[in-house]
């Protein structure tokens, strides 16, 4: 529960030291679910404020993602006169990049730096330590159903954000710039593809992204020092290395998957 | 606290259907497992012998207006023709049995769509008909050809020879620049490289074989295509008898204008002395 | 000074301390302390801030380990638990936090309900008098349905006692309850307190250094000082007993026993005096 990384001086070993201590989160975490099977309604809770709740963003950003990509995309095509190619191109870069990545940015921004706050100020306010009490396992109840949650949500999130993309971008180059229907869809249908894209590029990718975001969101929020102050640094520092992370583990996603 | 507790749950329960809704979406609209049917619609084949680029759900124009799209393509039997199903909104039944399908390219580089030009013929073909008149798509190195004429591109296949021109300065001239003769390319810039003893820069133009008739005391000339375009070689033809040979040397050069030194001319009539000269002049 | 293991249930001591030795951060917390906290009474913990009274508490229901000694609570020692058996224990344990930890994602009644929800399958009827009755006993039935941040930290204090006896515990270990409170919540949650000892026969052990409202409910109290009982007895005579320890912290003298400054060097070498009177 008290966690904390090692202290040291050296600003490599402490991160190093962190690292480590998240990954050893990690293994707590995941032999906890066995235990936090019977707190399965709060993982629907969960699910609720991390994934239904951040729906509304994600929808938003999603859409205005897809419209200027289709924008940006048709006035260099034009250039070629390869307009038609517009949509597949807006479909793959959202399916294989933008989707995953930004939704998993937006997630650590919204729904990361929550959990963060709000592990932190439980622990603040001596929660934890009362659920301890009433013999209730805080990692089991707090911890785990949230990684679970953010585990689920993301991947859901970012079929959502992907759609909402597609219709943006449909918006704008079919009804608004006049690319014809038919060819929008025909060349995106052409190059697509289920296994390559869809699995691999959303789900596989946003699993991956939902697992890192929400560890460290749960692992900054057990391990800062449980003040204001602690827990106003941990919600930065969730926000700075779950976006490291996530770019970093999006280039070796890339390599291996593509 | 019991409602809170289960529209929680409905909440949750909505989100999850509504990405699994996303997802089947994604998996069905806009990948290639896609298959869609808009509105009620007839089929009618059309046989090509070359269907270029065109795409399953590519579409079908009459005039220029879309009356539906292409349903599936596949390679007829034993034969080597495409066979191209058109899906064809039924609103539009009444096309002439001689009608022509043709596969167009939109714009150059641009998709490739069926389009359907009407015969005369009294009967319309029917549900599951046949276009009888189709024509292929043009492969674009076949367009080009008729377009520039036969020997219109230069190629190696003549073979060439190298003749050598030393200028002062070559501006921004690289390897693989035209040359060419009254406009038209005869060769191209082979290699560009510093003289390391006459401290100018060396080019040597490879000219096709076809050409073995330039005088020996041509004059070789750096210019720009327009003001900012890209540079290249010409050759202003002398008068002597004989002819060039391969590893020639060309003597009268005339280097590239700089740009500066134009503008520097015009304005002030010369006056700036550029580096260029000052550096012949110490040689 | 080591007890057997096994002590009679009927023992008239309910948690027995020998030998506490804890050391946190380079600091002696608990230096051999012995303590017995006796069936059915209420037990009071004194000393100065940062004494580690809140730490004994968390020693006593396993929260943290000792480096050495024993501690045993209705007969089995909390350091050889294991997880589950610890859980077991603590369901007999109330633990009422100087800030009551009121869970915020929840109201009254839930917060209330919360320890059943987890550890019981009763039916929602039986769940929903049961919980009602405890926020009875503390006064609070009507606020049910309120958030904790309604909640005045007088009422806050009464709603984490109600969920603190939800279970009937044969302990309850109270953290400063009188900490920020004003007279009148004060005296609520000392009625409290003695209601529940005297009622329902709760041992209570109160971590407090609020001097009149401890002498009012404890039958004994406990002074701790440099990690050691420095002095006990009962409220009205620990004051006259004639320690130095008793004489400051009961007197409220700012030098004595208990140190006014904190352990340093020597004042004139620190400042550069050293060197220069030789």
């Amino acid at each position: 529960m008290n966690a904390r990384a090692p202290r040291s001086n050296n600003a490599v070993i402490q991160s190093l030291a962190q690292i480590g201590a998240c990954g050893l989160f990690l293994l707590t975490l995941l032999a906890a679910i066995p235990r936090s099977f019977r707190y399965l309604r709060e993982t629907i809770r969960q699910l609720w404020f991390v994934g239904a709740m951040s729906l509304t963003i994600i929808m938003v950003c999603g859409l205005f993602v897809g419209m200027v990509l289709m924008l940006q995309l048709y006035h260099v095509l034009s250039i070629f006169g390869g307009t038609s190619a517009s949509g597949m191109v807006v479909a793959l870069s959202v399916y294989r990049e933008l989707g995953p990545v930004v939704t998993a940015l937006l997630f650590a921004g919204r729904a990361g730096t929550a959990i963060t706050a709000e592990i932190g100020l439980m622990r603040a306010t001596d929660q934890i330590s009362a659920m301890e009490m009433m013999a209730v396992d805080p990692i089991a109840y707090v911890a785990t159903p949230r990684f679970l949650a953010g585990l689920i949500a993301m991947p859901l999130l970012c079929c959502v954000f992907c759609a909402m993309a597609i219709f943006g971008g449909h918006l704008v180059g079919v009804t608004w710039l006049g690319i014809d229907n038919g060819t929008f869809w025909a060349n995106m249908t052409a190059v697509v593809d289920v296994r390559t894209d869809i699995i691999n590029g959303v789900l596989l990718k946003s699993l991956a992204f939902g697992a890192v975001v929400s560890l460290i969101a749960v692992f900054q929020g057990f391990t800062t020092p449980p003040t204001s102050e602690g827990v106003a640094y941990a919600t930065t520092r969730t926000v700075v290395a779950s976006s490291i992370a996530i770019l970093a583990l999006d280039f070796v996603l890339t390599a291996f998957l593509m | 606290m019991s409602q809170p507790r289960s529209s929680y749950a409905v909440g949750t329960g909505l989100f999850i259907v509504l990405g699994f809704a996303a997802l089947a979406y994604l998996a069905t609209q806009t990948s290639s497992v896609a298959n869609v049917h808009q509105g009620d619609s007839y089929t009618v084949d059309a046989q090509f012998t070359n269907i270029g680029q065109l795409k399953e759900r590519a579409p079908v124009k009459i005039a220029g207006v879309r009356v539906g799209q292409v349903q599936s393509i596949g390679l007829t039997p034993g034969r080597d023709v495409a066979d191209v199903k058109l899906s064809i909104d039924k609103r539009y039944d009444h096309i002439p049995q001689d009608s022509v399908a043709t596969i167009f390219t939109s714009g150059l580089l641009g998709d490739q769509y069926v389009g359907i030009d009407y015969g005369t013929a009294k009967q319309v073909v029917a549900a599951g008909g046949t276009l009888a008149r189709t024509k292929s798509t043009q492969p674009l190195e076949e367009m080009l050809g008729k377009f520039f004429g036969a020997g219109g591109v230069v190629d190696n296949v003549g073979g060439s020879y190298s003749v050598t021109a030393d200028f002062t300065n070559v501006g921004t001239l690289s390897v693989g620049a035209p040359v060419k003769m009254a406009g038209v390319v005869v060769g191209s810039v082979q290699s560009v490289r510093v003289d390391p003893v006459k401290l100018n820069a060396q080019v040597v133009l490879a000219i096709d074989k076809r050409y073995n008739k330039i005088p020996d005391d041509s004059a070789a000339a750096v210019f720009t295509s327009g003001l900012i375009g890209s540079q290249y070689v010409a050759i202003q033809p002398g008068g002597s008898p004989d002819a060039l040979k391969n590893g020639d040397e060309m003597i009268l050069t005339q280097s590239a204008m700089q740009l500066e030194d134009l503008i520097g001319k015009f304005l002030v009539n010369g006056s700036p002395s550029d580096k260029k000269d000052a550096g012949a002049g110490n040689k | 000074m080591t007890d057997p293991v096994d002590a009679a249930p009927d023992d008239s001591t309910l948690v027995r301390i020998r030998g506490l030795t804890t050391v946190l951060g380079g600091k002696t917390i608990f230096d051999a302390l012995d303590m017995d906290i006796a069936r059915g009474k209420v037990t009071s913990i004194m000393g100065p801030s940062g004494t580690g009274k809140t730490t004994l508490l968390k020693h006593i229901t396993g929260q943290m380990r000792a480096d050495a000694g024993s501690i045993l609570v209705d007969g089995r020692n909390v350091a050889g638990l294991s997880r589950e058996q610890l859980y077991k224990l603590r369901e007999g344990i109330g633990y009422l936090f100087q800030n009551s930890a009121l869970l915020t994602d929840f109201d009254v009644f839930e917060n209330v309900a919360f320890p059943l929800r987890q550890h019981t399958k009763l039916p929602e009827v039986l769940m929903r008098n049961l919980v009602l009755m405890k926020l009875q006993a503390v006064g609070l039935r009507g606020a049910a349905r309120l958030m904790p941040n309604e909640l005045s930290g007088g009422m806050m204090r009464r709603v984490a006692l109600a969920r603190a006896i939800v279970f009937d515990p044969k302990l309850i270990l109270y953290d400063e309850p009188f900490v920020g409170l004003d007279p009148v919540a004060l005296n609520q949650v000392l009625k409290l307190i003695l209601t529940l000892n005297q009622t329902l026969g709760i041992t209570s052990v109160v971590v407090s250094h609020e001097l009149a409202a401890v002498q009012r409910i404890a039958d004994r109290v406990m002074l701790l000082s440099n990690g050691k009982v420095v002095a006990q007895g009962d409220p009205k005579s620990i004051a006259d007993d004639g320690s130095p320890w008793t004489r400051q912290f009961f007197g409220g003298e700012a030098d004595g026993p208990i140190p006014f400054s904190y352990p340093a060097g020597d004042y004139a070498t620190e400042l550069g005096f050293a060197g220069a009177t030789k």
